[in-house]
């Protein structure tokens, strides 16, 4: 079974197609400024020089590399999905873990708190703070975890729920496991791909916000942003700074937003139970 | 069945607790957050400029001239008076810039929605009947791929070559301005106007709608009825339609219901790009302006409008299929 979904795995095309995509972002969001020999924030160029040897991407209107600035925006952008989706999905699996298996009060307390900050529009209460006290990127998305883990711990729970009954679990109880030892060393390994599907789930979303709302101009403009890029690069549109300027982040963008779709659809349905019953049906 | 419709229904006064809660919170939220601001309109306003010097009397007039010294309880009480302040840039009130722009929003939107979720329902369905056939792999591929596409990305795609490099649609706005049009042409000009903005959105929800009315139809088609339609030797179109898609249909109707819902707050970036004069355009500006009172208006009355369609898609949602009364979750 293990050995099957791992074969599976490899051969899914979305998630090979994913996986090499997100290599090559890594990549470049850790080797890229050693290659690019510009600072992305130096304003020393003639501004709105097209493309050459030199800058291969040009320089934007206030005298900066653009590709420079591409390489430090892409980092910017996964690190800030990264970060929220880490913070989400640890609160998430641990209220998810706690909820499930204590039950009771606790599971009323904690699933409640979910329905409500569930209905909370959060891009809205994202735009309020930021418009309001420009607070630093990474904590906007440690503000954006608290609002969207109750989806993971939903999930969690659901799952935690499902785990307590089962034969090991119970034989650790009458052993006289305790509830710590049980969390931690049977249901958290257990759910684990639950996780992966809420990690990057969440780190999609996260990207998005940011580019949406560094394109509103929410974001501190000194730094580098896709969202941002394409904004500025928009108002010049009359110089024709379509394929150097306005084309590579907007194409950077698609192309992280899609890793990050092509991993989550092919592990939902990878690990999905509810979709995997109806793997290989015949149609009609 | 009693219990399990009694569980239900505690179930769901408690999630219309839990929505109303959340309504309360962003109304706090909206309250107290203005309060915290550590600069002000004013400074925003005057400190980057150069032509305009303040004296400090002038600078403290101005501060009472635009502080909002309310209590709570003030507070809603004009905010459901529909009294939502004066906008500091243009010193006209709030909720005029607001119904001014909705209509445009909701043309956008409800359109969008409509025409993607009819889309996406049709090619579901035929995808789901033509598993595994060059068809549906393409179309899958097509909509998983659509799906990495962000909203930005399509509306500045769709700009640059549709707008500004073909020209063969204005590139902002929602009619011509001064133009004289009969009633006929000015639908026309609408119309002309909508498209790219609408095509943005279209793309941007199309590949939801088909993978999740894909997804139920492949659960559905593989009940014991449908062989059965099969079997009685039925049309096609008539099993995928009449029985099958029906079955299916539900998902789509809570992600339709739940899409309008978010709506408002959908379309802000897509507003933008194409210059639509909706309320993305609006918050937009007052952003750039630090507008406050338009901002914290937009974001308030449009999450409450988010939390009052979720509440009611709650309540019609139960006489919509009774079998499933409790998979509703969010």
């Amino acid at each position: 079974m293990h050995i099957n979904a791992k074969k599976k795995m490899l051969r899914d095309p979305w998630l090979l197609t994913g996986g090499i995509l997100f290599f090559f972002f890594a990549t470049a969001s850790i080797f890229g400024s050693a290659i690019c020999p510009h600072d992305p924030s130096a304003m020393e160029f003639t501004p709105l020089s097209s493309p050459c040897a030199v800058h291969p991407l040009g320089v934007n209107d206030c005298g900066q590399d653009i590709l420079a600035g591409l390489i430090c925006a892409v980092r910017n952008t996964v690190l800030f999905g990264l970060t929220c989706a880490a913070v989400s999905l640890c609160i998430g699996v641990l209220i998810g873990l706690t909820a499930g298996w204590f039950g009771g009060i606790i599971d009323m307390l904690f699933m409640r708190l979910a329905d409500v900050l569930l209905a909370v529009p959060a891009i809205m209460v994202l735009i309020l703070i930021s418009a309001l006290f420009q607070p630093p990127p990474l904590t906007l998305a440690v503000i954006l975890a608290l609002l969207i883990w109750p989806t993971i711990s939903k999930a969690i729970r659901a799952q935690t729920l499902i785990v307590r009954e089962s034969p090991h679990v119970r034989a650790a109880v009458q052993m006289g496991a305790g509830n710590s030892y049980i969390i931690f060393r049977h249901l958290l390994p257990e759910l684990f791909p639950l996780y992966l599907i809420g990690f990057s789930g969440k780190c999609r979303m996260a990207m998005f916000m940011e580019a949406s709302l560094a394109f509103m101009g929410l974001i501190d403009p000194g730094r580098k942003s896709l969202g941002m890029m394409i904004h500025y690069a928009l108002k010049y549109y009359y110089l024709d700074v379509w394929w150097n300027w306005l084309l590579p982040p907007v194409l950077c963008l698609s192309l992280l937003i899609m890793t990050v779709t092509f991993i989550v659809i092919s592990l939902e349905k990878m690990l999905d139970p509810r979709l995997r019953e109806n793997f290989g049906e015949s149609a009609v | 069945m009693m219990l399990s419709s009694r569980r239900f229904t505690k179930k769901r006064i408690s999630l219309l607790f839990a929505y109303s809660l959340s309504a309360l919170l962003m109304i706090w939220l909206s309250y107290l957050l203005p309060s915290l601001l550590p600069g002000d309109f004013v400074t925003a306003m005057y400190s980057t400029s150069e032509d305009v010097t303040l004296t400090a009397a002038q600078e403290s007039e101005l501060r009472a001239y635009y502080s909002q010294d309310t209590g709570f309880a003030k507070y809603l009480i004009k905010l459901i008076r529909l009294d939502w302040g004066n906008s500091y840039a243009f010193l006209t009130p709030v909720s005029e810039l607001f119904f001014d722009a909705l209509p445009w929003t909701l043309l956008l939107l409800v359109s969008a929605n409509i025409l993607a979720a009819l889309t996406g329902f049709i090619a579901g369905v035929e995808a789901a009947f033509r598993r595994n056939s060059r068809f549906e792999r393409s179309l899958v591929s097509c909509g998983t791929i659509m799906e990495g596409l962000p909203e930005i990305c399509t509306g500045v795609i769709l700009l640059a070559v549709f707008s500004l490099y073909l020209g063969w649609f204005p590139a902002a706005g929602a009619e011509t301005a001064y133009a004289e049009l009969s009633f006929q042409e000015w639908l026309l000009d609408v119309g002309h106007h909508l498209t790219l903005p609408l095509a943005s959105l279209v793309i941007a929800y199309f590949p939801g709608n088909f993978l999740l009315t894909r997804t139920s139809m492949i659960m559905v088609i593989s009940q014991p009825y449908i062989k059965t339609a099969q079997a009685k030797g039925l049309s096609g179109l008539r099993i995928r339609y009449a029985h099958a898609a029906r079955n299916a249909l539900l998902p789509l109707v809570t992600r339709f219901g739940l899409r309008l819902a978010f709506t408002v707050t959908g379309a802000f970036v897509v507003e933008r790009i194409h210059a639509y004069p909706g309320l993305g355009t609006l918050l937009f500006n007052a952003i750039r302006l630090r507008d406050l009172p338009v901002i914290q208006a937009i974001v308030l009355i449009s999450s409450i409008m988010v939390l009052a369609m979720i509440m009611l898609l709650e309540l019609v949602y139960a006489s919509l299929d009774p079998r499933v009364q409790d998979a509703y979750q969010r």
